[in-house]
């Protein structure tokens, strides 16, 4: 099982034809990459780089031009691939006229399942995805965000291997993003494997294992995060309660260092995204636990 | 403040994330499912059909049709004077009640199967709708039979529906109309003016203005129109770029077949030649894409009083069967090929 990757993409080759067939525009072009089973894969690259489309193509949403897309070793263009994935389109749209609940309960039936076992799961789901209260309403009353996270419970409906989001958390607030983050990290640790694409690059290095880089359809880097964005001639180094002379004391040792450099000190800062958890937390704080606890946690290490 | 920091407490994600995935992780999860996708599953057809019933039911469209058909009918019952007039005005009554009623069930079923097809997919693909459903193991052919028999399934249900209270109209004016007659024909054969015989054929003259099997059947043709105008609206709905453009397709398409329909009828009258002449093969060539509506037309024919030929009904059925399995297939064709 772990021998066939999650997800095989071979010179993947996608063309679109302009009205009336003229101005070929090549979207994809040449792509080729592969992400093992119970990897996080991170796509990213500019506005039209070809990310939404490479990921149709493994869908069989879209026809290859040339090149084969497969999903644990079947065919993007067959049925049968789409038994074990999930996918969140961007901007997602579903029926307005259903609530949330028989949203999720619709497509786990077109999955095949039914009875009390899709009841249960889609409770389960909308709870997940924290929209218990707002289950009975029509999604045509949702917010963007609460579209995105009724999205996502879709996608997860029948308990697939893979999952493939696209721009998960644009729309959705901070909080809401955090959680959307966990939940990757914890469908990780299920051994799921998950490609998605995204702008928040912030994201994207916090979950990915490997990212692509794509950039006017070709990819341009690929490989292990670490490897990428590690850079290595610096070190690093934090320290709490350091006194000024402490800190005269480091200079004047880098400065008499053959070589070495020091490049910045000061106190490190929190992030706009942090302080605006801090800031609705206060005002929310029963009610959303783990976000609280990762941002505690954080605030902990960085005092 | 430790134990916070577990990323979620376990009421939140009960077996939903502990026991659904690892039993996944061993097998027995998800993995269950076959792995083999039927191109064709009736229980897949069904949860698209319902969905697309549902979708069209919540929108305004019926219900407007549907208040627009009982006001009609109220009118009806309390406009029409009833005369009580000799032999044919009570059935000649019946006859101006029952073909704007059924003109109006008629129109129904049409606008719905061109309008409601031509706005399911395009509507589909614009919100993305179409992504999600068919990111799940569905095949193409199941989503377009599902959106197809949704509106069928609507015109089915409305049409049931004004069938029952036309029904109920019709039975209602029948019984007055025919109490009235009685009354009227039993001083016309005292007087001698009407045998017996004569009685008795206006009387059956009249029943068959009332509801009869041979109005449920054209009725059930009318359906069949409407399938084969549903499906036709399907076809030109999977290339066409937006909704205006399939419904003046469709509704040409539609005209210009009940068009031939009369043109090659004139046209056989009118030259006495046979079937098989070179000229009458070129016309049915080059009418070939329009839906040939001659027999259909045997529902008009009803309501003008004619007695339903039974064994018409199944060769109807069969080539309303025919037609839309054809564009179903040709709407597969062009959809798999499809840029979503
Ligand atoms: N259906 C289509 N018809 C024609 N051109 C298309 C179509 N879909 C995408 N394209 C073109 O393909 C290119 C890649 O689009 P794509 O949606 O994959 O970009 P993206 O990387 O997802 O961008 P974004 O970050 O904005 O979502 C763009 O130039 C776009 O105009
Ligand atoms: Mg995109």
């Amino acid at each position: 099982m772990s021998d066939t990757p999650a997800v095989q993409v071979k010179s993947l080759v996608k063309d679109f034809r302009g009205a009336f067939g003229r101005g070929m525009i090549r979207a994809v072009n040449d792509v080729s990459f592969e992400i093992a089973s119970g990897e996080v894969y991170g796509l990213i690259g500019p506005n039209g780089s070809g990310k939404s489309t490479t990921m149709k193509a493994l869908l069989g949403l879209v026809t290859p031009t040339a090149g084969i897309c497969s999903i644990f070793g079947r065919d993007s263009t067959k049925v049968d691939s789409r038994q074990e994935v999930g996918f969140l389109p961007e901007n997602p749209y579903f029926y307005k006229h259903l609530s949330g609940e028989e949203t999720i309960r619709f497509y786990g039936k077109l999955c095949g399942m039914k009875g009390a076992v899709l009841r249960e799961r889609t409770l389960e789901l909308l709870k997940l995805v924290g929209l218990e209260d707002a289950r009975k309403r029509r999604l045509g009353g949702y917010s963007k965000g609460m579209l995105q996270r009724i999205g996502l419970a879709q996608a997860l409906v029948q308990d697939p291997r893979l999952l493939i989001l696209d721009e998960p958390t644009a729309g959705v607030d901070p909080i809401g993003s955090r959680q959307i983050r966990d939940l990757i990290f914890k469908l990780k640790d299920r051994g799921f494997t998950v490609f998605l694409c995204s702008h928040l690059l912030e994201q994207v290095q916090e979950v990915c294992d490997r990212v692509g880089i794509i950039h006017k359809g070709s990819l341009v880097r690929e490989g292990r995060l670490d490897d990428l964005i590690a850079i290595e001639d610096q070190t690093e180094i934090v320290l709490r309660n350091a006194t000024p002379e402490l800190l005269k004391r480091i200079h004047a040792l880098a400065a008499n260092e053959e070589g070495v450099e020091l490049v910045r000190s000061g106190n490190p800062r929190t992030t706009l995204e942090r302080l605006f958890l801090r800031e609705t937390i206060q005002r929310d704080s029963g009610k959303l636990n783990p976000v609280q606890a990762i941002w505690e946690q954080r605030e902990g290490d960085s005092k | 403040m430790k134990e916070k920091k577990s990323p979620a407490p376990p009421e939140k994600t009960p077996r939903w994330a502990e026991g659904a995935y690892e039993k996944a992780g061993t097998g027995e999860g998800l993995s269950t499912t076959p792995h083999i996708t039927p191109l064709f599953s009736f229980s897949r057809i069904g949860i698209i059909a319902g969905n697309t019933f549902m979708h069209l039911m919540r929108m305004k469209i019926f219900y407007f049709l549907l208040v627009f058909v009982l006001i009609w009918l109220g009118l009806n019952i309390f406009k029409l004077p009833h005369t009580a007039g000799p032999e044919s005005v009570g059935a000649e009554e019946l006859r101006l009640l029952k073909a704007p009623l059924v003109g109006t069930m008629k129109l129904f079923a049409i606008i719905i199967g061109i309008v409601a097809t031509a706005l399911l997919i395009p509507r589909d693909v614009e919100d993305r709708t179409l992504y999600t459903i068919l990111a799940k193991p569905v095949p193409r052919l199941d989503y377009l039979l599902g959106k197809l028999f949704g509106v069928l399934l609507l015109i089915l249900a409305g049409l049931f529906v004004m069938t029952l209270l036309l029904d109920a109209v019709l039975a209602y004016r029948t019984q007055i109309i025919l109490s009235d007659f009685e009354q009227v024909g039993r001083v016309l054969v005292e007087q001698q003016q009407w045998s017996q015989k004569d009685f008795d054929g206006a009387k059956v003259e009249l029943l068959s203005h009332g509801v009869t099997w041979s109005l449920q059947a054209a009725i059930l043709v009318i359906f069949f129109e409407a399938a084969i105008i549903a499906a036709l609206a399907l076809l030109v709905s999977t290339f066409s770029t937006s909704t205006l453009f399939t419904v003046v397709i469709s509704t040409l398409v539609y005209f210009i077949g009940n068009f031939i329909a009369d043109g090659l009828d004139h046209f056989r009258s009118s030259s006495g030649i046979g079937e098989g002449t070179l000229n009458e093969l070129a016309a049915k060539v080059l009418f070939a894409p329009f839906p040939d509506y001659r027999p259909f037309k045997i529902s008009d024919e009803v309501i003008a009083g004619q007695i339903f030929p039974p064994d018409i009904l199944g060769s109807l059925a069969l080539s309303t069967g025919l037609y839309v399995g054809l564009y179903v297939v040709l709407s597969w064709f062009i959809f798999t090929r499809k840029e979503i």
